[in-house]
């Protein structure tokens, strides 16, 4: 009986926890340094950290120029490309945010 | 004579006495407090009466004016700059500034102006004022205790409201809760103009009596409070006499906790 409420117990909790994490909103803001960089910053709705977020840097084709990832301070700081590009924060499935070249100013 | 100079005394008297029935609130103003991405923004700084427009005090240059991003804390008090603000009754002296917001999260303004002295109250009065801006809608600081002598913590969003929704804050005394805090609540009636400095002779809402013009609330026992807001716009929330320090150049003084939030239609 004890174990059964248990898992009950257990289930509706990481029901809880799963429902959470669905609830939060990936986001992500860049701005140019003004000194051949860019740095983005990252986190969610409910204030949690993106710290090892995976940041993607991607021409106007789609192909990744760059990998890395969000530091403890949930910000990505690299080199602007050259041409068109975006920025890709990729927080898992249902949780990406794509931050368009042009809107990334100083 | 005598009689019609006791009658006209008594008059210019309950004038001088009808004046504070309005609550002065210490305003930092800018148009949007919830943006889409780090910019540039205007900041006004004005003591005045917010939902008739009216009489407008003169500040003095604040003790501290600063800002609070990501728990850092950044002067702001040589940025200010005088300038002169017109109400619908008269003029004062106020501040302007500009800030530049980069990135995202909350920006928490905090303003600790000049004592000033009230001649109709034979009171001095120093109004500690929060304003929250956030950009891109990552909470970061807006539920922080920034440990203002006189302040109201939030425990709602102040930039993101609804018609409607209901903001609480816990009002604090030195980092202490203040049991049954008196709490006055003001509509800004008129909008500020911010390339003129002046606020709107358009006024938004009009109060049916006194007491809907200065709402007087409490907090409970907890020193919290809630209030449900049933227009969009800007509301300030003025906690009045809470701060330890109670005099003031031998005079009293009321040191008081203000915010301000923001609602939107849906």
């Amino acid at each position: 009986m004890k174990k059964t409420f248990l898992v009950a117990g257990l289930s509706a909790i990481s029901l809880f926890i799963a429902s959470l994490a669905m609830a939060h909103t990936p986001l992500c803001s860049c701005y140019d340094n003004g000194d051949g960089t860019i740095t983005c910053e990252g986190g969610f709705s409910d204030g949690s950290s993106a710290a090892g977020v995976i940041m993607r840097l991607m021409d106007a084709s789609g192909k990744v120029l760059m990998e890395g990832k969000m530091n403890e301070d949930s910000e990505f700081t690299c080199k602007k490309p050259d041409g068109p590009y975006k920025v890709q924060f990729d927080a898992g499935p249902g949780h990406l945010v794509d931050v368009n070249g042009d809107d990334i100013v100083e | 004579m005598k009689k019609v100079f006791f009658v006209s005394l008594g008059f210019i008297v309950s004038l001088l006495f009808s004046i504070p029935a309005f609550a002065h609130f210490q305003m930092i103003y800018t148009p949007e407090i919830a943006l889409e991405k780090g910019e540039k923004i205007d900041l006004k700084l004005v003591f005045t009466h917010p939902f008739e427009a009216g009489h407008t005090m003169d500040m003095g240059t604040p003790l501290e004016f600063f800002v609070v991003h990501k728990e850092k804390k950044t002067d702001l008090l040589d940025t200010l700059k005088p300038i002169t603000w017109t109400s619908l009754t008269n003029s004062g002296k106020a501040f302007e500034t500009s800030y530049k917001l980069r990135g995202m999260g909350d920006w928490v303004f905090c303003l600790v102006p000049a004592y000033y002295y009230d001649e109709g109250e034979g009171i001095y009065m120093q109004q500690i004022t929060k304003m929250v801006v956030n950009t891109v809608g990552a909470p970061t600081d807006w539920d922080t205790e920034i440990g203002l002598p006189a302040e109201i913590v939030s425990l709602d969003k102040p930039y993101a409201l609804w018609t409607g929704c209901v903001f609480r804050g816990i009002v604090k005394s030195a980092g202490k809760p203040v049991p049954f805090a008196e709490v006055e609540v003001e509509y800004m009636n008129h909008m500020p103009m911010m390339d003129k400095n002046a606020f709107a002779k358009e006024a938004k809402a009009e109060a049916p009596q006194d007491a809907f013009v200065t709402m007087g609330i409490k907090a409970n026992a907890a020193g919290e409070f809630a209030f449900g807001i049933p227009k969009a716009g800007w509301w300030g929330f003025a906690a009045l006499g809470v701060g330890p320090d109670t005099q003031h150049d031998g005079k009293e003084l009321s040191q008081d906790a203000v915010i301000w939030i923001k609602a939107v239609d849906m």
